[in-house]
């Protein structure tokens, strides 16, 4: 839903990164507020997951130039946890399996440090249980994952579950969800993309990073984002994404040929 | 910084029981001898039986060779710049711990091991070791009342000659091993437990040893006897000051368990490590084996392991008895220039045995951390089973985690299975963790005691706790 | 352990008998026999008080002719395939003497056997044992061939020992790229030992498969040194099979020089009555991403013996290394022995490296499976043998695989 007075939540200027010693990401702009949800679609290796783990702070990824604000804050400033605890949350496109830690466990702690942030107070073991099974029906998991590690041999979809169900108990402002839909049989699509519904709202924004269409036509954006050798090449409105569906990527190359000045579209 | 060397600095972190008592010593001089043997016999008062033993062993010693071992590095022992025996000044042992110089009772409770009436664990005994000597034992009344003997060996040797001559030097021969022989003759104190018959002890039982002289070694000895349907749980401690001398540390433990009893031995050693460069902190060689003779008896060792410079030790299980079960669970964790060679023996010798080994090493600086196993099916072991699972966590590139586990098999019918693997904290878990709002202290601890926890999960309730808190006291700091 | 303290006394004796009966060093190897011989008077013998020999008595050889063996050349194999070379080794006579070879395949020159003979042993940290040192003072005949740039050879070598020693010798150098597939079998017709001794230098993308097969009999040893020196991207694939041997001893050391090559080692030995089998492999990777994929398998039956201890070196400088092994053995009777012992040692942290062992005799529920679809039990036990022994066999290389029937294998087990 697009609301012009809407509260900014997260503003991105001109932001350069790189990997090693590879430029990525050449001058990334987009603005999100309150209430949005914007669709980052393009083609593979085109910096997608770069941007999001830059968000997130990930180690690997070293910011060149500009700037990330997230609610006036610096983001960039900030460590990974802090980011998560402040209500940024990045659904990974791989979940990493942790053996050993118990999902419960880790479930109970980050949800304690989030909550502690927002001032609210800490959850026993107990009423973190309760929680956890009022939040397990929003992506219908079956508790027994609970006592299991950490993503340890869930199958794809388990995972983006998980993911979600994470989600669902941090209650993020912004939650940039990386290719959460790949992978997904129909259900689990319908699953999930019925959890994102749910949760979204009109203070909290979502950014989906996605390929396909078909996560589209149950999470309607509100912008679509087409992403290319590092920079947003183009933006519009959700028919831009049926009209890339129709059209492929070829059109993407062409512009990025005639090496066209990026046209800023932002909201 | 990198990831790697974040987590390095992590498990760096200083050594919380490094103080030093003040209080009177009275020591022997330096120096091994026959008559240091006599020396030690008699200051404790014992009977003819053990100075007897005492001086074979002794005899035994002269005429072995040390071990040695090539993957672990260290100067020479003199063995005659040793002290042999150094005890707190006070006559006899207290009866009541009101007499119990309060320096003592105060460096006990500095150490977490309140032994006074009013702060005392409410379900745990304590018999607590400084020095060469036992100073105190609480509960020993409540536990008598069920027939349990809970006391320091040298009271034992006093109180119950017949058991202890019955039972010491029987699992573990003075001819076993160097450092046993040497044990034999010049053992200092430790504790006695011995169950009756069917009796499940109605508390946990605890040593806490504490090295307190710079030159002094320690010489530990340990008797557990669990009679027929007995069983108990014992656990020992041990902290050491921080010296830039290495002191030694040779213990010998021996467990008997009989038919149907059940003995749970487990260690949280924290005994000074050394500096990061390897100067000073405890050599620790250690022979404890247990054995059960009865058939359906049960041994389990469970140790925590973080202190000492070298640590040697392999507590063991002799399954004579029919369906016997032997049980090794071991955290080691190894930083700075640590060198920890340790493991077990399963040696199955009677029908339907069965062992379990967990092991999980966690190496880190530049220590070296060894597994070292075997695992003897013996021709009548027949319908015997082992299983051992063997992983290494490497914490930077400078660390070694070795891994030696013999299998020996004569007997078709017994099967033997292991597994070893390796893994590291990798920069994607941490950040995984981390992007969920978990700090990265809390993110390396959990993915470290989730590594463990196979093992922490066999520790007693009451010691559960202290383990996590001794690994997570490694782990806590800065991160720099 | 009470007969083998005899045993070091007798084979000491044996030894010096054996050296002072050779004939004077000539020959082109007359240089690393007269080293050998040295070597051989001041080594101590093996004995089970060294680590390395803990199990494995060699008290067999001092029953043996200290004599150098006269091989029979014919080993009762069928014909080599059209196109494929076979080489026979008699320990005497120059194995390429009329031959010729296919192209790709050429003899070293002698400056060149000068500079490479004994690199790879001294590269795998093979000098000063005791088995190479033997083979180096009795050797008179060396096979030197090199496999050029990317050509692609298949090649049979064959011996048959008869009383006494037979010294063979094997240095192959594969060029950048070249491919060599080598089937090698190793027979016993007498009272003897059979020293191998097998090095070769594997330049980058280089390909080896080699398949060695060894059927022995009771009065028989064979001691085998097989150093291997991969560059990177290089491929070796080693087969062990032995069966049959008073005493057999394998030791495949590899080295990856810079890493990034594979190492694929396949390893069976069957033990039956009093003998004794025994893998000792060693592989160190002395430079990053390299990978192991190790199989071990042991059936002991009677009063066999089966060693199998299998070291894996991984460094600091072996960053992203990627090793398995497995060691798996069938305990087949109540009087034979097996002692394992897989070795890791890792400095490096950021390495897959996974390694697991099993001793058992065969599965009773898979047993009874087979029997509850009507197979008797002996025929259910000797397939489920088969299928034990099957999944090392099927990874012999051409030719090989034929000479080495189940049946032989397990003939009395
Ligand atoms: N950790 C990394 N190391 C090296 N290259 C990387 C790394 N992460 C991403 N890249 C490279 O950056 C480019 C963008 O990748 P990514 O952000 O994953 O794209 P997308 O998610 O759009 O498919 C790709 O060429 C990829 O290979
Ligand atoms: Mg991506």
């Amino acid at each position: 839903m697009i609301r012009p007075d809407a509260p900014v939540l997260l503003e991105i200027k001109d932001l350069h990164a790189r990997v090693e010693d590879k430029a990525i990401l050449k001058g990334v702009n987009l603005t999100v507020r309150a209430g949005e949800i914007h669709a980052v679609m393009g083609r593979n290796g085109s910096g997608k997951s770069t941007l999001s783990k830059v968000l997130a702070g990930h180690p690997a990824y070293t910011v060149t130039a500009g700037v990330v604000t997230y609610r006036g804050q610096d983001l960039l400033a900030l460590d990974p946890e802090l980011r998560a605890r402040i209500g940024v949350f990045l659904g990974f496109q791989y979940p990493v399996e942790i053996p050993g830690v118990s999902n419960l466990e880790f479930l109970r702690v980050a949800t304690n440090a989030r909550r502690a942030e927002q001032g609210a107070e800490e959850l026993d073991t107990f009423a973190f249980e309760d929680l956890v099974r009022e939040r397990l029906k929003v992506v219908q998991m079956d508790p027994a994952f609970l006592d299991r590690s950490v993503n340890e041999g869930f199958s794809g979809g388990e995972k983006k579950r998980n993911e979600i169900l994470q989600m669902a108990l941090l209650e993020p402002l912004v939650a940039i969800l990386d290719e959460t839909d790949s992978g997904l049989d129909i259900d689990a699509l319908r699953i999930v993309a019925g959890g994102v519904n749910q949760l979204a709202n009109a203070d909290n924004a979502t950014v989906l990073i996605t390929h396909y269409q078909r996560l589209l036509d149950a999470i309607t954006p509100d912008y679509v984002h087409v992403m290319a050798a590092g920079r947003i090449l183009r933006t519009g409105g959700k028919e831009l994404a049926l009209d890339l569906e129709e059209r492929g990527y070829d059109w993407v190359d062409q512009e990025l040929a005639a090496q066209a000045p990026v046209p800023l579209e932002v909201a | 910084m990198s990831t790697a060397q974040a987590v390095g600095d992590l498990v760096s972190q200083p050594y919380k029981y490094g103080f030093v008592t003040d209080i009177e010593t009275e020591k022997i001089a330096k120096g091994l001898s026959e008559d240091v043997v006599r020396l030690i016999s008699s200051k404790k008062q014992e009977p003819p039986f053990l100075l007897e033993f005492r001086l074979r062993a002794y005899r035994q010693w002269l005429q072995m060779q040390e071990p040695d071992w090539a993957t672990l590095g260290y100067p020479p022992i003199d063995y005659q710049d040793i002290i042999y025996y150094a005890a707190p000044k006070q006559q006899d042992k207290k009866t009541s711990l009101d007499e119990v110089d309060p320096k003592l009772l105060e460096t006990f409770d500095k150490l977490g091991i309140p032994l006074s009436e009013q702060k005392r664990l409410s379900n745990v005994a304590v018999d607590a070791v400084f020095d060469s000597v036992s100073i105190a034992t609480t509960y020993k009344e409540k536990l008598a009342e069920h027939g349990v003997i809970f006391c320091s060996i040298s009271e034992a040797v006093k109180e119950y000659p017949p058991l202890i001559e019955r039972y010491l030097g029987t699992v573990v021969p003075i001819t076993d091993n160097y450092f046993a022989a040497l044990n034999s003759a010049v053992f200092s104190d430790g504790s006695f437990v011995f169950i009756p018959k069917g009796v499940d002890c109605p508390m946990e039982l605890s040593t806490y040893f504490r090295i307190n002289s710079g030159d002094t070694g320690q010489f530990e000895r340990t008797l557990i006897v669990a009679e027929e349907g007995a069983s108990v749980s014992y656990l020992e401690g041990c902290t050491a000051p921080m010296f830039d001398t290495n002191q030694l540390h040779a213990a010998v433990v021996e467990l008997v368990a009989l038919d149907d009893a059940s003995i749970k031995y487990s260690t949280v050693q924290n005994w000074y490590a050394g500096d990061e460069n390897g100067v000073g902190g405890i050599y620790n060689f250690v022979t404890k084996r247990g054995q059960c003779r009865g058939d359906r008896s049960k041994i389990s060792w469970t140790q925590v392991e973080t202190g000492s410079a070298i640590t040697w030790k392999y507590p063991s299980c002799v399954l004579q008895g029919a369906e016997s079960v032997g049980e090794f669970y071991s955290v080691a964790l190894t930083n700075h220039r640590q060198q920890a060679d340790t493991g077990t023996k399963m040696i199955h010798v009677g029908p339907r045995t069965r062992s379990t080994i967990v092991s999980k090493g966690i190496s880190a600086g530049r220590s070296a951390n060894s597994y070292r196993g075997l695992v003897q099916m013996g021709p009548k072991a027949v319908g015997a089973k082992n299983y051992s699972q063997c992983d290494s966590m490497l914490i930077g590139d400078q660390a070694a985690a070795n891994t030696y586990p013999y299998i020996r098999s004569q007997q078709p019918q017994a099967a033997v299975e292991h597994e070893a693997s390796t893994c590291r904290i990798s920069e994607d878990q941490l950040f995984y963790l981390q992007s969920r709002g978990i700090g990265f202290e809390e993110a390396v601890s959990m993915m470290v005691s989730g590594f463990c926890r196979d093992v922490f999960n066999q520790l007693p309730m009451e010691f559960a706790a202290e383990a996590d808190k001794l690994l997570a006291l490694k782990l806590e700091g800065s991160v720099g | 352990m009470a007969a083998s303290l005899t045993a070091p006394m007798a084979l000491a004796d044996w030894t010096r008998q054996w050296l002072n009966g050779l004939p004077v060093a000539d020959g082109p190897l007359a240089a690393v026999q007269q080293r050998g011989r040295e070597a051989l008077a001041e080594l101590p013998v093996p004995s089970s008080r060294q680590e390395d020999w803990r199990f494995t008595d060699l008290g067999l050889l001092a029953g043996l002719d200290a004599t150098l063996a006269c091989s029979p050349s014919d080993a009762g194999l069928p014909p080599a395939a059209p196109g494929v070379l076979r080489l026979v080794l008699d320990g005497r006579s120059d194995p390429l003497a009329g031959v010729v070879l296919p192209a790709g395949l050429a003899p070293l020159s002698d400056s060149e056997l000068a500079q490479a003979l004994g690199h790879t042993l001294a590269a795998t940290a093979c000098e000063h044992h005791w088995p190479v040192e033997l083979n180096h003072a009795a050797a008179q005949q060396v096979l030197a061939l090199r496999v050029a740039s990317r050509s692609c050879l298949t090649l049979e070598l064959v011996s048959m020992q008869a009383a006494g020693l037979l010294p063979l010798r094997v240095l192959l150098v594969l060029e950048e790229k070249a491919e060599l597939e080598l089937c090698q079998f190793a027979g016993a017709g007498g009272a003897g030992l059979t020293s191998l001794v097998l090095e070769a230098h594997l330049g980058r993308g280089a390909r080896l498969t080699h398949g060695v097969v060894a059927l022995g009999r009771n009065d028989a040893a064979l001691l085998a040194h097989l150093a291997i020196e991969q560059e990177p991207e290089s491929s070796a694939t080693l087969a062990t099979v032995a069966a049959g041997w008073g005493l057999a001893r394998f030791e495949p050391r590899i080295r990856q020089v810079d890493g990034s090559a594979s190492t694929t080692l396949r390893g069976l030995q069957v033990v039956d009555h009093r003998q004794v089998a025994d893998t000792h492999s060693h592989i160190s990777f002395s430079g990053p991403e390299g990978q192991l994929d190790q199989l071990h398998k042991a059936v002991a039956a009677g009063q066999g013996r089966s060693v199998f201890n299998g070291a894996v070196r991984v460094p600091r400088e072996a960053q992203r290394t990627n090793a398995a092994q497995l060691s798996r053995t069938l305990l087949l009777s109540d009087r034979a022995r097996i002692d394992t012992k897989p070795e890791l040692e890792i400095v490096a942290d950021d390495v897959k490296c996974a390694h697991g062992a099993t001793v058992s005799c065969l599965q009773t529920d898979e047993l009874f499976y087979l029997q509850s679809r009507g197979i008797a039990a002996d025929q259910a036990s000797a397939l489920l043998k088969r299928a034990f022994c099957e999944e090392v066999l099927r990874d012999l290389p051409g030719a090989a695989r034929q000479w080495c029937r189940f049946e032989h294998l397990l003939a009395s087990v």
